[in-house]
C-alpha cells in the first residue's frame, strides 16, 4: 500500500461568520520528506489554512487528511503526530520556561526529556525563568522546542523564526533540514520568501484565501530573470542585446549597461558582451520577492 | 474572617429580647429576603440569617464564576488555549478538567467553612447540629458548583470572559431576589422555580435542604456543564 501524503488538502475552504471568506477550494498535497513553504502577504489566509489543519477551526467546506487521517474525524490521533507553533504564541506567563515545557508535555503523556533537553540546548533557551520576563525572541525559542519535543512525523509551522536572530534562523533551518532527511514534513507558513527560499523544497503561494501557484524554488528560480551590469571599456551599446529574446534593457550609462535576462538568453548575452572590451560584469539572482510580486501582478491583471 | 466576626457577635445577641425586638422591627421584605424568621437568636437561626442566606452561597458562587471564567473564557481570550488544544486533546475533556477544577475550589471552600463553623460553634455555643451544617455547607457549594458550570456553558458557546461572568452572575442575582421574595411580590411566584436559591431554600440549617431541590440544583449543573463541553466541541476557537 502506497503511503498517504503527510498533508492532503481537498477543496479546503473556510468562510468566517459576517461572511469573510478566508479560504477558498485549497487544494495541495505534501510528501513526507518535503518542506513546502508557503507564502502570502498577511491577511492572505496561512493561518486560517494551519488552524484548519490542527482542528482548531472547522471548514465550511472540503477537508483536510494528514497522514491518511481526517483532520476532524480523527483529530486527537492526527495531533498526536503533528507538532504546531502558532502564529501569534502565548504561553502561560507565569510559568518558567521548564515548568511550561513540563506542562505540554504531560498534555502528551510523553515522559521521554532526552530530545527536549537537546533542543533547548542547541536553542539556548531559558528554562529557569518566568515566561512574562523573556523577550519575543526567548518566548519564540519555547514555541520551536514543544513543537519539535515529542518528534512529530508532520509539522506545522505558522511564521516560526518571528523575532528569532539571524544566528538561530540559520540553526532553525537546519533543523528543517534534518527533519526531512528524517523522512518527516514540514508545513512552514511565512510572508517572507528569504525565509523560506533556502530550505524549501516546494513553494505553494496563497494570496486572498486561493492559492495562486505552487512551484519548486528552483523553477520559481529559473523563470526569474537575472539582474545583469556589464562596465564597457567603452560607451556601451544596447542594440546586440536588445535583439536577444526575453532580454530586456533597464538602462544604458554611458560605459554601463544593465539588464534583465532570463536563465535562457544568459549564453547569448555573454557571447554579445565578448565583442567589445569589458571592464566588469555582474549577474545578480533574482530575488524571489521580485517574482513573488510579479505572480502577484499576473494575478491581478486576471482579473 | 467574616465567619468569625459574625459567631463573635452572636454570644451577646443570643437570647437577648432588645435584639429580638430589633429584629421583629425590620419590615416584612428584609426579613422575608434575608431568611430571618422569628428564631434569630438562637444559634441555627442566627447563622442561617448571617451567613447561608447570602453571604456563604455569594463567596462560593464569585469563587466558582470567578474560576471558570478564568480557566476556560480567559485563556481563549488570551489565546493561551491555541497551543493546548492543538495537542491530543479533545475539546470535551478540557472542558470537563475546568469543569472539575472549578468543582474542587469550590468544595475546598465549603470545608474550610465547615471547620471553621464547628470550631465556631464550639466556642461561642451556636448548638449546630453537624449533620444539618454538613447538608447547609454542601447546599452552599451545590450553589455555587451550579453558577460556575453556568459560567463554563456561557464561555463554551461564546468566547468571551465578560459574558462568562455577566451571565451567571445576573441569573445569581435574579435567583437570589426571586427565592427570597417571590413570597411576598405575588408576582415573581410563578417564577421561583428558575431559583436555584429557591429550590434550596432559605434556612438549611434550621429546616434543612429538600433532597427534590437539591437534585433539581444538581441536575441543572449537570446539564450546564455538559452543554459547555458540547458546545465548546463544535464550534471555532477563537482567534488569538
Amino acid at each position: 500500500m502506497a503511503e498517504a501524503p503527510a498533508i492532503e488538502m481537498t477543496g479546503l475552504s473556510k468562510t468566517y461568520r459576517g461572511g469573510v471568506v478566508a479560504l477558498s477550494g485549497l487544494d495541495l498535497r505534501l510528501e513526507r520528506g518535503e518542506v513546502l513553504g508557503y507564502l502570502g502577504p498577511n491577511g492572505a489566509g496561512k493561518s486560517t489554512t494551519l488552524r484548519l489543519l490542527l482542528d482548531l477551526i472547522r471548514p465550511s467546506a472540503g477537508g483536510a487528511r494528514i497522514l491518511g487521517l481526517d483532520v476532524r474525524a480523527n483529530g486527537v490521533e492526527v495531533r498526536k503526530r503533528v507538532g504546531y507553533v502558532p502564529g501569534d504564541l502565548r504561553l502561560f506567563d507565569r510559568l518558567t520556561g521548564g515548568e511550561q515545557l513540563d506542562s505540554l508535555a504531560r498534555l502528551r503523556g510523553s515522559s521521554d526529556t532526552k530530545l527536549r533537553s537537546e533542543l533547548c540546548s542547541r536553542f539556548d533557551v531559558a528554562l529557569d525563568r518566568p515566561i512574562r520576563e523573556l523577550s519575543k525572541g526567548n518566548r519564540q525559542k519555547l514555541g520551536l522546542v514543544q513543537a519539535f519535543m515529542h518528534r512529530p512525523e508532520v509539522l506545522v509551522l505558522d511564521e516560526p523564526t518571528t523575532g528569532l536572530d539571524p544566528l538561530l534562523q540559520e540553526e532553525f533551518r537546519r533543523l528543517l533540514r534534518e527533519t526531512v532527511d528524517d523522512g518527516r514534513a514540514v508545513f512552514l507558513s511565512s510572508h517572507s520568501l528569504d525565509e523560506v527560499q533556502h530550505v524549501a523544497d516546494r513553494v505553494a503561494i496563497i494570496r486572498s484565501g486561493r492559492l495562486v501557484d505552487v512551484d519548486s524554488v528552483e523553477s520559481l528560480r529559473e523563470h526569474a530573470l537575472r539582474r545583469v551590469t556589464i562596465h564597457f571599456a567603452d560607451t556601451a551599446d544596447a542594440t546586440p542585446f536588445a535583439a536577444l529574446p526575453g532580454v530586456q534593457v533597464d538602462a544604458v550609462d554611458g560605459t554601463m549597461l544593465r539588464l534583465s535576462v532570463p536563465e535562457a538568453a544568459m549564453d547569448g548575452v555573454v557571447k554579445a558582451a565578448a565583442g567589445s572590451p569589458i571592464v566588469d560584469l555582474v549577474s545578480e539572482p533574482a530575488d524571489l520577492e521580485e517574482i513573488f510580486l510579479e505572480r502577484y501582478r499576473e494575478v491581478d491583471d486576471g482579473h | 474572617m467574616y465567619a468569625t466576626l459574625l459567631t463573635a457577635v452572636f454570644p451577646s445577641i443570643h437570647g437577648s429580647p432588645e435584639f429580638s425586638k430589633l429584629i421583629e422591627s425590620y419590615p416584612d421584605t428584609l426579613k422575608t429576603l434575608f431568611g430571618i424568621s422569628g428564631d434569630f437568636t438562637t444559634g441555627p437561626g442566627y447563622l442561617d440569617g448571617e451567613l447561608f442566606s447570602l453571604m456563604l452561597p455569594l463567596l462560593a458562587i464569585f469563587l466558582a464564576i470567578g474560576s471558570a471564567a478564568r480557566t476556560l473564557a480567559g485563556d481563549e481570550d488570551a489565546g493561551r488555549l491555541e497551543l493546548v488544544l492543538a495537542y491530543p486533546m479533545r475539546r470535551r475533556s478540557a472542558v470537563l478538567a475546568k469543569g472539575a477544577a472549578v468543582a474542587l475550589e469550590v468544595a475546598v471552600f465549603c470545608v474550610a467553612a465547615f471547620v471553621a463553623l464547628i470550631a465556631l460553634s464550639a466556642i461561642f455555643g451556636l448548638d449546630l447540629r453537624v449533620g444539618r451544617l454538613v447538608t447547609a455547607v454542601a447546599a452552599v457549594g451545590a450553589l455555587g458548583v451550579f453558577h460556575g458550570w453556568l459560567a463554563l456553558a456561557v464561555a463554551g458557546v461564546v468566547p468571551s470572559r465578560a459574558l462568562a461572568i455577566g451571565v451567571p452572575a445576573a441569573v445569581a442575582a435574579a435567583g437570589y431576589l426571586i427565592g427570597g421574595l417571590e413570597e411576598l411580590a405575588g408576582w415573581l411566584h410563578p417564577f421561583r422555580y428558575v431559583s436555584a436559591f429557591w429550590w434550596i431554600g432559605k434556612a438549611p440549617l434550621r429546616t434543612g435542604v429538600s433532597g427534590t431541590g437539591a437534585v433539581v440544583v444538581a441536575a441543572a449543573a449537570l446539564v450546564c456543564v455538559a452543554a459547555a463541553a458540547l458546545a465548546f466541541e463544535r464550534r471555532d476557537l477563537k482567534t488569538p
